[in-house]
């Protein structure tokens, strides 16, 4: 399987499987060398802000995957609303049963959360930009576009993965309401 | 859960130290910042400070979370009682809290350049926190328009507009700016509500 990976995806699956053995602390750029099987001299080519920008570059690339796993996951979904519904039931699982993600939350959040909320731009274009397409098939409250609305709708959702607040993201009819009431109400047109 | 501090008794001694301190996190953080430091800046000696704040930097810093806190709560049940109606409580609402996030120099330097210290409090499940505490402040002043069940989901829901829009500025909501925080209300959130007063 490795085969089909280019050096730079070698590296940085070697990152996160030392990062969720290791922590990110203790992670070194030896450690990465060693468990990718290439030389410390090819860990700098690649990255040549060492350490920190190999675990920054880590932390980035499982956020990008994480979000296209999600993307994948709803793809298929009949409607609209019923795709982001089916994106918060996955995401808030898939949150809570990220182990590498939990652990290092626990451990170390001051490490972690830095880097994360450096990551929120660009995950918030990558689901604007899912969400757009859907938009522009659907009947729209006048006024509104729908690249503002996948703004509105993408912040929401990525406010709700990271904390369900009053409500609780495993019930699939309080994800029902959520989503008919706080994501959509402005944004389509029609008897909801 | 968040005592709301009575700033009128807060020794006068105590609110001069407690500002002294804010004034020197906004210019070197939480980490470079020393007794020494707020004592300089407030006049005063070491001894004073841990007379007042027995713990020393710990208790101080403490104090200044609580005491800033208080402040911003207060501020908000003034907007809070200005507002007419369910728009004004909101629309005024988001404008009060994001002006308080983004003017707050301490706060600010804080995120900028000591994440590490603040998001850890804030971010994913320690978000309860800040969407607890924010809603049960809250909820009473929205009950009257959108009924008592309500109220708390109504007040969490815009305590995330207001987080999201303040951590990651969008290009075209500006969440210290009326015109703008009326047309996002309006929008987005008051047909959500209409729909669920019914």
């Amino acid at each position: 399987m490795s085969v089909d990976l280019t050096v730079r995806e070698r590296i940085l699956e070697a990152g996160y499987t030392c990062v969720a053995r290791y922590g990110l602390a203790k992670t070194t750029v030896e450690d990465v060398a060693r468990a990718s099987g290439l030389s410390r001299a090819t860990l700098y080519r690649y990255f040549p802000g060492g350490r920190d920008q190999l675990l920054g570059d880590v932390i980035a690339w499982e956020t990008g995957r994480f979000f296209g796993r999600l993307a994948e996951a709803v793809a298929g979904a009949p409607d609209f609303p019923s795709l982001l519904e089916e994106a918060l039931l996955f995401a808030h699982r898939a949150v809570e049963e990220h182990e590498v993600l939990q652990k290092v939350l626990q451990t170390e959040p001051e490490r972690v959360l830095p880097q994360l909320t450096v990551e929120i731009e660009r995950i918030l274009v990558f689901i604007r930009r899912f969400l757009v397409p859907y938009l522009e098939r659907e009947d729209l409250r006048p006024g509104v576009e729908p690249e503002e609305a996948a703004d509105y709708v993408a912040r929401m959702l990525l406010s709700f993965i990271g904390n369900q607040g009053r409500w609780d993201l495993t019930d699939p009819a309080q994800v029902a309401e959520l989503v008919r009431t706080e994501l959509l109400a402005g944004v389509l047109a029609g008897d909801r | 859960m968040m005592t709301l501090v009575d700033t009128d008794r807060l020794g006068t001694q105590e609110q001069r130290v407690i500002d002294a301190a804010l004034r020197c996190i906004a210019r070197w953080g939480i980490g470079k910042t020393t007794l020494d430091d707020v004592a300089r800046e407030a006049s005063c000696s070491r001894a004073t400070i841990y007379r007042l704040f027995p713990g020393g930097k710990d208790a101080l810093l403490a104090a200044t979370t609580r005491l800033e806190l208080a402040r911003f709560f207060s501020g908000l049940a003034r907007t809070f009682d200005e507002a007419a109606d369910l728009e004004d409580l909101l629309v005024g609402g988001i404008i009060y809290a994001s002006r308080s996030l983004a003017g707050h120099e301490a706060l600010q330097f804080v995120l900028a350049y000591e994440p590490e210290v603040v998001l850890p409090k804030v971010a994913f499940r320690q978000a309860d926190r800040v969407l607890t505490t924010v809603s049960a402040f809250a909820a009473p002043y929205l009950a009257p328009h959108v009924g008592a069940d309500d109220a708390p989901r109504v007040a969490e829901w815009v305590a995330r507009l207001v987080l999201t829009y303040t951590l990651c500025p969008a290009d075209g909501v500006d969440v210290g700016d009326e015109e703008s925080v009326r047309r996002l209300v309006r929008t987005y959130v008051l047909p959500g509500l209409v729909t669920a007063v019914r």
